[in-house]
Protein backbone atom coordinates (compact mmCIF):
# COMPACT_ATOMS: atom_id res chain seq x y z
CA UNK A 1 0.00 0.00 0.00
CA UNK A 2 2.77 2.17 0.67
CA UNK A 3 4.11 3.06 -2.22
CA UNK A 4 6.35 6.53 -1.90
CA UNK A 5 7.02 6.72 1.58
CA UNK A 6 8.68 10.47 2.08
CA UNK A 7 10.79 11.52 4.72
CA UNK A 8 10.30 14.95 6.02
CA UNK A 9 12.05 16.84 8.56
CA UNK A 10 9.54 19.70 10.86
CA UNK A 11 11.70 22.31 9.45
CA UNK A 12 11.58 21.77 5.52
CA UNK A 13 8.01 20.33 5.39
CA UNK A 14 7.05 24.32 6.41
CA UNK A 15 8.87 25.89 2.99
CA UNK A 16 8.13 22.63 0.91
CA UNK A 17 4.85 22.05 0.82
CA UNK A 18 3.38 19.54 -1.50
CA UNK A 19 0.07 18.68 -0.25
CA UNK A 20 -1.53 19.28 -3.67
CA UNK A 21 0.44 16.49 -5.03
CA UNK A 22 -1.82 14.27 -7.43
CA UNK A 23 -2.34 10.71 -6.12
CA UNK A 24 -0.93 11.26 -2.63
CA UNK A 25 -2.17 11.51 0.96
CA UNK A 26 -0.47 13.42 3.34
CA UNK A 27 -0.58 11.99 6.66
CA UNK A 28 1.11 13.02 9.58
CA UNK A 29 2.80 11.24 12.05
CA UNK A 30 4.74 12.44 15.46
CA UNK A 31 7.94 13.51 14.58
CA UNK A 32 7.57 13.72 10.35
CA UNK A 33 5.02 13.48 7.69
CA UNK A 34 4.27 10.87 4.85
CA UNK A 35 2.96 10.55 1.46
CA UNK A 36 0.70 7.69 0.79
CA UNK A 37 -0.31 6.66 -2.72
CA UNK A 38 -4.10 6.44 -3.10
CA UNK A 39 -5.86 3.86 -4.35
CA UNK A 40 -6.82 4.74 -8.00
CA UNK A 41 -10.62 3.78 -9.18
CA UNK A 42 -11.80 1.99 -12.31
CA UNK A 43 -12.04 4.33 -15.00
CA UNK A 44 -15.64 2.67 -16.33
CA UNK A 45 -17.18 3.70 -13.25
CA UNK A 46 -19.73 5.47 -15.10
CA UNK A 47 -19.89 3.48 -17.98
CA UNK A 48 -22.20 0.30 -17.52
CA UNK A 49 -21.27 -3.56 -18.08
CA UNK A 50 -24.22 -3.36 -21.43
CA UNK A 51 -22.36 -0.37 -22.55
CA UNK A 52 -19.11 -1.81 -23.03
CA UNK A 53 -19.85 -4.29 -26.04
CA UNK A 54 -18.38 -4.91 -29.86
CA UNK A 55 -19.95 -1.88 -31.05
CA UNK A 56 -18.13 0.71 -29.21
CA UNK A 57 -14.83 1.06 -31.26
CA UNK A 58 -13.64 4.21 -29.54
CA UNK A 59 -14.20 2.80 -25.92
CA UNK A 60 -12.33 -0.56 -26.86
CA UNK A 61 -9.41 1.44 -28.63
CA UNK A 62 -8.57 3.61 -25.71
CA UNK A 63 -7.69 -0.25 -23.90
CA UNK A 64 -5.53 -1.59 -26.67
CA UNK A 65 -1.62 -1.68 -26.84
CA UNK A 66 0.07 -0.20 -29.65
CA UNK A 67 0.43 -3.36 -30.80
CA UNK A 68 -3.37 -4.29 -30.63
CA UNK A 69 -3.00 -6.34 -27.11
CA UNK A 70 -5.24 -5.98 -24.29
CA UNK A 71 -3.75 -4.06 -21.59
CA UNK A 72 -4.39 -5.33 -18.66
CA UNK A 73 -6.23 -4.45 -15.75
CA UNK A 74 -3.52 -4.31 -13.54
CA UNK A 75 -1.91 -1.03 -15.56
CA UNK A 76 -5.62 0.21 -16.06
CA UNK A 77 -6.79 -0.50 -13.09
CA UNK A 78 -10.52 -1.61 -14.53
CA UNK A 79 -12.81 -3.71 -12.23
CA UNK A 80 -12.49 -7.45 -12.67
CA UNK A 81 -16.08 -7.71 -14.02
CA UNK A 82 -15.47 -5.33 -16.56
CA UNK A 83 -12.50 -5.94 -17.57
CA UNK A 84 -13.38 -9.74 -18.64
CA UNK A 85 -16.60 -7.75 -20.52
CA UNK A 86 -14.22 -5.51 -22.21
CA UNK A 87 -11.94 -8.51 -23.32
CA UNK A 88 -14.85 -10.29 -24.65
CA UNK A 89 -16.25 -7.25 -26.34
CA UNK A 90 -12.26 -7.02 -27.84
CA UNK A 91 -12.31 -10.69 -29.09
CA UNK A 92 -15.40 -10.30 -30.69
CA UNK A 93 -14.62 -6.77 -32.46
CA UNK A 94 -11.63 -8.91 -33.53
CA UNK A 95 -13.65 -11.77 -35.24
CA UNK A 96 -15.82 -9.56 -37.03
CA UNK A 97 -13.28 -7.76 -38.71
CA UNK A 98 -13.66 -4.35 -37.03
CA UNK A 99 -9.93 -3.70 -35.43
CA UNK A 100 -6.98 -5.56 -36.23
CA UNK A 101 -5.72 -8.10 -34.11
CA UNK A 102 -2.00 -6.44 -34.22
CA UNK A 103 -2.26 -2.63 -34.00
CA UNK A 104 -3.92 -0.23 -32.60
CA UNK A 105 -5.90 1.36 -35.74
CA UNK A 106 -9.52 1.67 -35.59
CA UNK A 107 -10.80 1.44 -39.45
CA UNK A 108 -13.65 4.08 -39.96
CA UNK A 109 -15.42 4.95 -42.83
CA UNK B 1 -37.97 -17.26 -26.71
CA UNK B 2 -34.39 -15.78 -25.99
CA UNK B 3 -32.99 -12.82 -26.89
CA UNK B 4 -30.00 -12.93 -29.70
CA UNK B 5 -28.05 -10.90 -31.84
CA UNK B 6 -26.26 -12.11 -35.74
CA UNK B 7 -23.77 -9.90 -37.30
CA UNK B 8 -22.64 -11.52 -40.86
CA UNK B 9 -20.23 -9.81 -43.63
CA UNK B 10 -21.46 -10.05 -47.36
CA UNK B 11 -18.93 -10.26 -49.82
CA UNK B 12 -17.65 -6.92 -51.03
CA UNK B 13 -19.01 -7.46 -54.99
CA UNK B 14 -22.70 -7.67 -53.81
CA UNK B 15 -24.85 -5.15 -54.83
CA UNK B 16 -27.39 -2.96 -52.28
CA UNK B 17 -30.18 -4.87 -54.06
CA UNK B 18 -28.28 -8.34 -53.53
CA UNK B 19 -27.47 -7.75 -50.04
CA UNK B 20 -31.15 -6.71 -49.22
CA UNK B 21 -32.13 -10.07 -50.78
CA UNK B 22 -30.15 -11.95 -48.86
CA UNK B 23 -30.62 -10.36 -45.65
CA UNK B 24 -34.58 -11.07 -46.57
CA UNK B 25 -33.97 -14.97 -47.28
CA UNK B 26 -32.60 -15.16 -43.98
CA UNK B 27 -35.10 -13.26 -42.10
CA UNK B 28 -37.54 -15.48 -43.21
CA UNK B 29 -35.76 -18.52 -41.88
CA UNK B 30 -35.95 -16.65 -38.13
CA UNK B 31 -40.13 -15.95 -39.25
CA UNK B 32 -40.90 -19.54 -40.88
CA UNK B 33 -39.25 -20.81 -37.15
CA UNK B 34 -41.70 -18.85 -35.28
CA UNK B 35 -39.12 -16.41 -34.28
CA UNK B 36 -39.36 -12.40 -34.72
CA UNK B 37 -36.62 -9.98 -36.00
CA UNK B 38 -36.72 -7.32 -33.58
CA UNK B 39 -34.77 -4.77 -35.45
CA UNK B 40 -32.43 -4.54 -38.37
CA UNK B 41 -29.13 -3.08 -38.92
CA UNK B 42 -27.17 -2.10 -41.99
CA UNK B 43 -23.63 -1.02 -41.14
CA UNK B 44 -22.17 -0.17 -45.15
CA UNK B 45 -19.98 -1.45 -46.73
CA UNK B 46 -17.20 -1.37 -44.78
CA UNK B 47 -13.24 -1.55 -44.36
CA UNK B 48 -12.21 -4.50 -42.89
CA UNK B 49 -9.28 -4.16 -40.37
CA UNK B 50 -7.65 -7.46 -42.46
CA UNK B 51 -8.59 -9.59 -45.59
CA UNK B 52 -11.33 -12.22 -44.72
CA UNK B 53 -11.61 -14.76 -47.97
CA UNK B 54 -9.46 -12.34 -50.06
CA UNK B 55 -12.15 -9.61 -49.43
CA UNK B 56 -10.41 -6.08 -48.34
CA UNK B 57 -14.24 -4.57 -47.46
CA UNK B 58 -17.76 -6.38 -46.55
CA UNK B 59 -20.96 -5.45 -46.18
CA UNK B 60 -21.50 -5.52 -42.57
CA UNK B 61 -25.92 -6.90 -41.29
CA UNK B 62 -26.86 -7.11 -38.11
CA UNK B 63 -30.93 -8.90 -37.08
CA UNK B 64 -31.75 -8.58 -33.46
CA UNK B 65 -33.45 -11.89 -32.81
CA UNK B 66 -36.06 -12.93 -30.73
CA UNK B 67 -36.71 -16.40 -30.79
CA UNK B 68 -36.29 -20.10 -30.06
CA UNK B 69 -33.38 -21.57 -30.56
CA UNK B 70 -33.88 -23.75 -32.98
CA UNK B 71 -34.66 -20.86 -35.87
CA UNK B 72 -30.71 -19.39 -34.43
CA UNK B 73 -29.54 -22.90 -35.10
CA UNK B 74 -31.44 -23.04 -38.67
CA UNK B 75 -30.12 -19.87 -39.39
CA UNK B 76 -26.32 -20.27 -38.64
CA UNK B 77 -26.65 -23.74 -40.57
CA UNK B 78 -27.93 -21.74 -43.84
CA UNK B 79 -25.34 -19.05 -42.96
CA UNK B 80 -22.46 -21.67 -42.92
CA UNK B 81 -23.78 -22.96 -46.42
CA UNK B 82 -23.84 -19.31 -48.23
CA UNK B 83 -20.57 -18.41 -50.31
CA UNK B 84 -21.58 -14.81 -50.39
CA UNK B 85 -21.00 -14.88 -46.08
CA UNK B 86 -17.69 -14.26 -45.31
CA UNK B 87 -17.98 -13.79 -41.82
CA UNK B 88 -20.78 -14.27 -38.98
CA UNK B 89 -20.89 -14.24 -35.35
CA UNK B 90 -24.10 -15.53 -33.42
CA UNK B 91 -24.50 -15.07 -29.96
CA UNK B 92 -27.39 -15.01 -26.78
CA UNK B 93 -27.97 -11.12 -25.33
CA UNK B 94 -29.65 -10.23 -22.33
CA UNK B 95 -31.42 -7.26 -24.03
CA UNK B 96 -31.08 -5.24 -27.24
CA UNK B 97 -28.83 -2.92 -27.43
CA UNK B 98 -29.93 0.63 -28.94
CA UNK B 99 -28.54 1.68 -32.46
CA UNK B 100 -25.01 1.82 -32.73
CA UNK B 101 -22.67 4.53 -34.09
CA UNK B 102 -22.08 1.81 -36.19
CA UNK B 103 -25.16 1.68 -37.40
CA UNK B 104 -26.17 3.58 -41.19
CA UNK B 105 -29.32 2.70 -42.35
CA UNK B 106 -31.94 -0.31 -41.96
CA UNK B 107 -31.78 -1.50 -45.34
CA UNK B 108 -28.92 -1.60 -47.98
CA UNK B 109 -30.55 0.06 -50.53
CA UNK B 110 -31.73 3.51 -48.33
CA UNK B 111 -27.71 3.61 -48.12
CA UNK B 112 -25.67 5.54 -50.12
CA UNK B 113 -22.08 6.00 -50.02
CA UNK B 114 -20.60 8.74 -49.10
CA UNK B 115 -23.33 10.06 -47.05
CA UNK B 116 -21.87 12.15 -43.88
CA UNK B 117 -23.32 11.08 -40.81
CA UNK B 118 -24.75 13.43 -38.78
CA UNK B 119 -22.17 13.90 -35.98
CA UNK B 120 -23.96 13.92 -32.73
CA UNK B 121 -23.31 15.58 -29.54
CA UNK B 122 -20.57 13.63 -27.69
CA UNK B 123 -21.92 10.97 -25.74
CA UNK B 124 -21.49 10.03 -21.99
CA UNK B 125 -18.70 7.65 -22.63
CA UNK B 126 -16.85 9.89 -24.59
CA UNK B 127 -16.32 12.27 -21.60
CA UNK B 128 -15.23 9.64 -19.52
CA UNK B 129 -12.65 8.22 -22.42
CA UNK B 130 -11.28 11.93 -22.38
CA UNK B 131 -10.50 11.80 -18.53
CA UNK B 132 -8.87 7.93 -18.86
CA UNK B 133 -5.33 8.07 -18.82
CA UNK B 134 -2.26 5.70 -17.61
CA UNK B 135 1.02 5.10 -17.99
CA UNK B 136 1.72 2.35 -20.52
Amino acid sequence: MVAKVTKKNNKTSYTNENEGEEGYVKVSLVNQSVFIRKKKSCPLRDISIAEINYKNLRLLNKFLSERGKIIPSRITNVAVKKQKALANAIKRARHLALISPINKEVISN
Amino acid sequence: MALYETVFIARQDLTAEDVDALANKLAKIVTDGNGKIVSREYWGLRNLAYKVKKNARGHYVLFNIDSEYSAVAELNRVIGFNEDIIRSLTFAVESHSEESELFVSANAKEFKAGKVTVKKEPSKIDLVLDQVQFES
